[in-house]
């Protein structure tokens, strides 16, 4: 491992000291450095495409309506204005579709996590009859497609009468959660078990060594299950567009769908984009708060077998 | 409960289901028999809920594939297999198949193996401190919602208005009605799930690569193994589970993905040039409410992607490497 370092001699600092894969490279310094300038080129060309939709639609809500349609393309508002926000908050019923996807997205998250929680525990560090196959049987829900379940679920909700609710979204949706499941499962399965054990010296029931041992020092990937949760439920889409059919009822991401059928009136675009951006904002500052996070529960978790 | 915060000071217990001591005032026996269906009770929420919303509707869309319904009329007609052999005299179906297979031989090298090369790409600058932000730019489409990513590029695609024709007339090129002329359509929307869906994948192969133990990487580094041959012979391998669950991830849901698209977009036309199977589902139960119709497709949808995904764990898995 010296020997590599030494043939790296431009003495920049190449990463993390004392990780050997830095060294990786025994070429000329000269050569690396410049592969890497590309490899930075290549990959800002890549991040200006992703992010320029954004960019465009943010732009776009804070342009007058004349300015939306001019011939030149202008990046930047000349004269921005707020108007669009109000004004999409006056065309239609945004701030409902708003209290909506909150409420779902947040009560959806509560009741994912309450049931996949014991059960990752229960999977993981009990023993009991037909534990493998009831496990098996949570993860095989992974294949079945939810278009597959729809029609009949559809069917369930309108006999229940719960067409145009919240329940109507949140319930058919809470068990779609083995994924998390399994995330959880992984994570408890690395707590060293003297952890456990020392609570079943102290008489813990197995409710009490969940809630007071397993819970708390699997706390990072409950975060991650409430995030992934959550932005699951604020975008999900096919579901509420077929149980929300009540115009206030609606979500933001199948409200949406109304901008679009005007598109004859011409002015719609600025406060389009300005609905566009309250709906986009949400989920992509929680992912910012939380991406180290995230990122860190899928190395240790692993997506191993 | 102290016991959490030193917990490795705990001595071993020999014998873990046993307690030594019994701090209710309760008996053995009951605490031998709450102890054993706990875990029933601990799983139970789950499984009900995975029994009504997820196996029920499986079985009885195969029982509602046999019969005609509109979901308004009080009784079904048992029409038995002709929900099935319908389909193939059903133009739009046929479409709707065509467009399946195009977005599934489209979209899933585009999904498994860019984010891939992409990885691997970024692998020698991972310690820069551009690194977050790239990683936080390319990820960002995929926490918003399928729609709003579909808004976003209708106003792009906009034929009058949108940036994407002013650019290109501003180079000469004439005007291209995207998603109004049956060629382009299809392609639009594919470049809208490109741009989605990228950065998920990147980020599950990158956090992969560096999982990689240092000390094989080490090994091979003493043995004169070049970079390259270093990401093929070793880190390759050891992230292919990583690869596979991409894969079989992918093959799942990529028709499933593109729905909210080709519904914000171009409600599967024109001329049914972007529908794909489960848009024909949709139509077939929620604008038309062919229940049966709608059941069959279910049924042939769920048995297609078993079937799918028996073969990738039959012929992909043996090749993958669980470190």
């Amino acid at each position: 491992m010296a020997s590599r370092s030494e043939t790296t001699p431009t003495g920049m600092d190449f990463g993390r000291a004392g990780s050997v894969s830095e060294q990786e490279s025994s070429g000329a310094a000269m050569r690396s450095g410049l592969g890497k300038v590309v490899i930075h080129l290549v990959v800002i060309v890549l991040c200006f495409l992703t992010i320029f939709p954004f960019f465009w639609m943010v732009s776009t809500s804070f342009k007058q309506a004349d300015e939306v349609f001019t011939k030149s393309i202008h990046l930047f508002p000349s004269s921005p204005t707020l108007k669009n926000f109000p004004n999409a908050f006056t065309y239609f019923p945004v701030a409902n579709w708003m209290w909506n996807s909150f409420g779902i997205a947040v009560l959806t998250t509560l009741g994912k996590v309450l049931i996949s929680v014991p059960a990752a525990f229960a999977f993981s560090r009990l023993k009991f009859r037909g534990d493998k196959l009831l496990f098996a049987m949570v993860l095989a829900t992974m294949i079945v497609p939810g278009i597959v379940t729809v029609v009949p679920n559809y069917i369930l909700v309108s006999r229940l009468g719960w067409l145009d609710s919240w329940v109507a979204v949140i319930i058919p949706s809470l068990p779609a959660t083995a994924f998390y499941v399994f995330l959880l499962r992984q994570s408890i399965l690395t707590l060293p078990q003297d952890l456990l054990d020392a609570g079943r010296i102290d008489g813990a029931s197995t409710i009490k060594l969940l809630w007071q041992i397993v819970m708390p020092n699997v706390r990072p990937a409950i975060a991650v299950v409430v995030i992934l949760s959550f932005l699951g439920a604020w975008n999900q889409y096919l579901w509420p567009l077929l149980v929300l059919n009540d115009f206030k009822a609606k979500t933001l991401a199948t409200g949406m769908q109304f901008f679009t059928a005007n598109t004859e009136a011409a002015q719609m675009w600025g406060p389009m984009m300005a609905t566009a951006t309250i709906a986009a904002l949400p989920p992509l500052l929680l992912y910012a708060l939380a991406q180290k996070q995230i990122i860190s529960t899928f190395v240790t978790s692993g997506i191993k077998g | 409960m102290a016991l959490a915060r030193n917990k490795m000071d705990a001595p071993p217990s020999s014998d873990a289901s046993a307690p030594t001591v019994l701090q209710s005032r309760r008996s053995w026996s009951w605490y031998r028999f709450s102890e054993g269906i706990t875990p029933y009770l601990l799983i139970a929420p789950l499984l009900i809920l995975i029994a009504i919303f997820i196996y029920w509707p499986l079985i009885y869309s195969f029982y509602l594939s046999f019969f005609d319904w509109n979901f308004v009329r009080p009784d079904k007609t048992f029409v038995g297999w002709d929900n099935f052999t319908r389909l193939p005299n059903d133009p739009r179906f046929m479409r709707a198949l065509h467009g399946t297979w195009i977005y599934f031989v489209a979209l899933v090298p585009i999904q498994v193996f860019l984010p891939l090369g992409l990885a691997i790409l970024l692998w020698p600058i991972r310690a820069s401190r551009a690194q977050s932000a790239y990683r936080i730019m390319l990820f960002s489409p995929t926490v918003i919602a399928y729609s709003v990513a579909a808004v976003m590029w209708l106003w792009i695609f906009n034929p009058l208005q949108g940036i994407l024709n002013k650019l290109l007339t501003g180079f000469g090129v004439e005007r291209i009605n995207w998603l109004s002329d049956r060629d382009t359509a299809i392609w639009a929307i594919i470049i809208v799930a490109t741009w989605k869906t990228l950065g998920f994948h990147l980020l599950l192969y990158m956090a992969a690569l560096e999982a990689v133990p240092n000390d094989y990487v080490e090994a091979a580094s003493l043995d004169g193994a070049s970079n390259w041959q270093i990401m093929r012979s070793i880190r390759f391998p050891l992230i292919t589970p990583t690869f596979f669950f991409v894969l079989v991830t992918t093959v799942i849901s990529v028709n499933d993905d593109v729905f909210g698209a080709i519904n914000v977009l171009t409600n599967g036309g024109p001329f049914e040039s972007t529908t794909n199977i489960i848009y024909y589902l949709y139509q077939q139960g929620f604008q038309y409410f062919q229940i049966g119709a709608a059941s069959a497709v279910a049924v042939i949808v769920f048995l297609a992607t078993a079937l799918l995904t028996w073969l990738q764990f039959r012929f992909v898995e043996r090749h993958v490497h669980y470190g």
